[in-house]
């Protein structure tokens, strides 16, 4: 099944979830009044009495969530990246304490909040999740990704953290037919002598470098690690071992994010040289997230350099 | 509605809860002996509450919806909660003595491992949004599960209870029964010390839900407001007037959640 039809992902995870709801009545979508603007609401829309706004209180989001989850229900909480974790001990103490099977869906993660600026913009978000015991963490890579992966993580038992951005969605997986499972990591392209490997809507930078870096003779694979946490140990290592050197990227901060997530297991498992790509500072406020990842040095250019820091 | 629902509590069912009180706080004194960090002050401001609530009114099933939730939001309290189903025969007595020892299976704050607690707390103000949870979910199921959930008034100082009390309203959960103990104390200072709470009545029932009170220590004070409660058509709440300590003079009304092991020993053998 071709996926990538849809260009936003916000949409892409909307329509998809209408779609999920359809089979599964036991699926309940809640929000934190933010149901529009991360089209939950679509939801609503078709079924109105499985679709719950508390309100602008993510506490009560998620042990509410918890609550239907402890009665046999399906949640799936959904909010921007950066107000759930408003609620972070709530998960940490209830979901993940009681392993409840409660979806947290979010959206405008990254510098996806392009306008709204540093308050708006989750760049912390992944580490804080992967943290917690019993807790999944799965970032799509692009509308297509979202297509694909929610129906598989909507149908897996137990809590996950799901992260998505708002509209940008450059065509990273939309040309590919694969099935999603979580804890797999998928080869968007191969190579020899270098591997990017990272998460999100960023991969499409690491695609280009790629390009970029093949024009000059290095042979580099991009590989996408959509899960996170399970991570998929063996394609990493695999990729550590052929390619002797690893960039990482991701929309994030370089703190506990996807690339210390892959360095644990090279480190673990065959330790290579890496560099990282990612956030140090807030961000601020642009007209678009593509104005931002430039602003950032989340290019092409900046992996073609940290590509040959290590090949020299 | 359970089957004792409606019924007038006789004077032999009084005692016999009393009495299953009086043990339960005997235990919970004696549960600081083997571990002396346990909550002692606020687990005995909850005997009655748990006692009435876990004989007179909790009904089990195997079926989620069918059955009633005891959410003990005020998680510290374990102890009482623990004297209590060991009364009832959920937990054996012996475990009690291995309260927060690395062997036991009972932990300083309640988990679902625990044979009678339905959500795992321990920190404050997550009870009442859970409970909203377990709430619509039994009602959009058809189940008749009701939900009780007890909280302290040093937790109502959590922003998530005022999100989680404008919510039940929202969802007309007539199936939803919470308590808020008023002990007067919280970890460092009496409650009116640090945020004085003496409007706290009138807020939950301007906000929506229907309130009562009772003295969280006569057991049939608290029938008597659990049976009214359990007619209302909306949220219900009962403000249950405890008092911290609560039968254990050397602690008894202060902030002071145990007392020394000399001072407890010399208390149990006069008893």
């Amino acid at each position: 099944m071709l996926q990538g039809s849809i260009s936003s992902i916000r949409e892409a995870f909307g329509r998809t979830l209408v779609k999920i709801g359809e089979e599964d009545k036991d699926i309940i979508v809640i929000t934190a009044d933010v149901g529009d603007s991360t089209r939950g609401y679509y939801f609503k829309e078709k079924f109105p009495d499985r679709y719950f706004n508390v309100g602008i209180s993510e506490q009560d989001m998620v042990n509410f969530a918890a609550g239907l989850s402890a009665v046999g229900k399906k949640p799936v909480a959904v909010d921007f990246a950066m107000f759930m974790m408003r609620a972070w001990e709530q998960i940490r103490n209830t979901i993940g304490r009681m392993n409840l099977n409660v979806k947290l869906a979010v959206t405008h993660s990254g510098y996806s909040d392009s306008g709204d600026g540093s308050s708006h913009q989750a760049l912390e978000d992944i580490s804080l999740m992967r943290t917690i015991p019993n807790m999944k963490v799965i970032v799509p890579a692009d509308a297509a990704d979202v297509e694909r992966s929610l129906p598989v993580i909507i149908n897996e038992n137990g809590p996950i953290y799901y992260r998505m951005g708002r509209d940008y969605s450059p065509p990273i997986t939309s040309s590919m037919n694969y099935k999603f499972e979580i804890g797999k990591a998928y080869v968007l392209k191969d190579g020899d002598d270098l591997a990017i490997m990272g998460a999100g809507v960023v991969l499409w930078d690491a695609l280009k470098a790629a390009d970029e870096l093949e024009k000059m003779g290095i042979s580099t694979a991009v590989i996408n690690v959509p899960s996170i946490k399970p991570i998929d140990e063996a394609t990493i290592e695999y990729y550590a071992r052929k390619t002797g050197r690893i960039v990482t990227i991701e929309e994030h901060t370089i703190y506990g994010g996807v690339g210390s997530a892959i360095a644990e297991v090279v480190v673990n498992r065959y330790p290579v040289p890496m560099r990282f790509i990612g956030s140090v500072t807030y961000g601020r406020s642009a007209r678009s997230e593509r104005d931002l990842l430039d602003y950032y040095g989340f290019v092409p250019e900046t992996v073609v350099k940290k590509a040959l820091e290590l090949i020299k | 509605m359970g089957e004792r629902d409606g019924i007038p509590i006789s004077i032999n069912e009084l005692n016999k809860l009393r009495q299953i009180a009086d043990k339960a706080r005997k235990n919970v004194i004696k549960m600081q002996f083997y571990d002396h960090s346990v909550h002692v002050g606020s687990s005995l401001s909850s005997i009655e509450i748990l006692t009435t609530l876990v004989f007179r009114y909790i009904r089990d099933s195997s079926e989620k919806v069918n059955k009633d939730w005891l959410i003990l939001s005020k998680g510290h309290a374990a102890p009482a909660l623990y004297a209590v189903l060991a009364e009832k025969g959920l937990i054996k007595e012996d475990e009690l003595w291995k309260i927060q020892s690395i062997e036991g299976l009972l932990q300083g704050h309640p988990e679902v491992f625990i044979p009678g607690v339905d959500m795992s707390t321990g920190s404050l103000g997550q009870g009442l949004s859970f409970g909203i949870g377990v709430a619509t979910g039994i009602k959009m199921s058809g189940g008749n599960g009701r939900v009780f959930v007890i909280m302290g008034d040093g937790e109502q100082d959590e922003g998530e209870v005022w999100e989680a009390m404008t919510h039940a309203v929202a969802r007309k959960l007539d199936n939803l029964i919470a308590f808020i103990e008023i002990n007067g104390f919280q970890l460092d200072d009496s409650v009116s010390e640090v945020k004085p709470k003496d409007f706290l009545q009138d807020v939950w029932k301007a906000v929506g839900w229907r309130t009562f009170s009772c003295d969280g220590h006569d057991i049939k004070s608290i029938v008597d407001a659990i049976e009214e409660a359990l007619k209302s058509k909306k949220p219900a709440v009962i403000f249950a007037k405890t008092v911290r300590g609560k039968g254990f003079p050397p602690i008894e009304n202060s902030k002071r959640q145990r007392a020394t092991p000399d001072v407890t020993r010399q208390y149990l053998v006069d008893s």
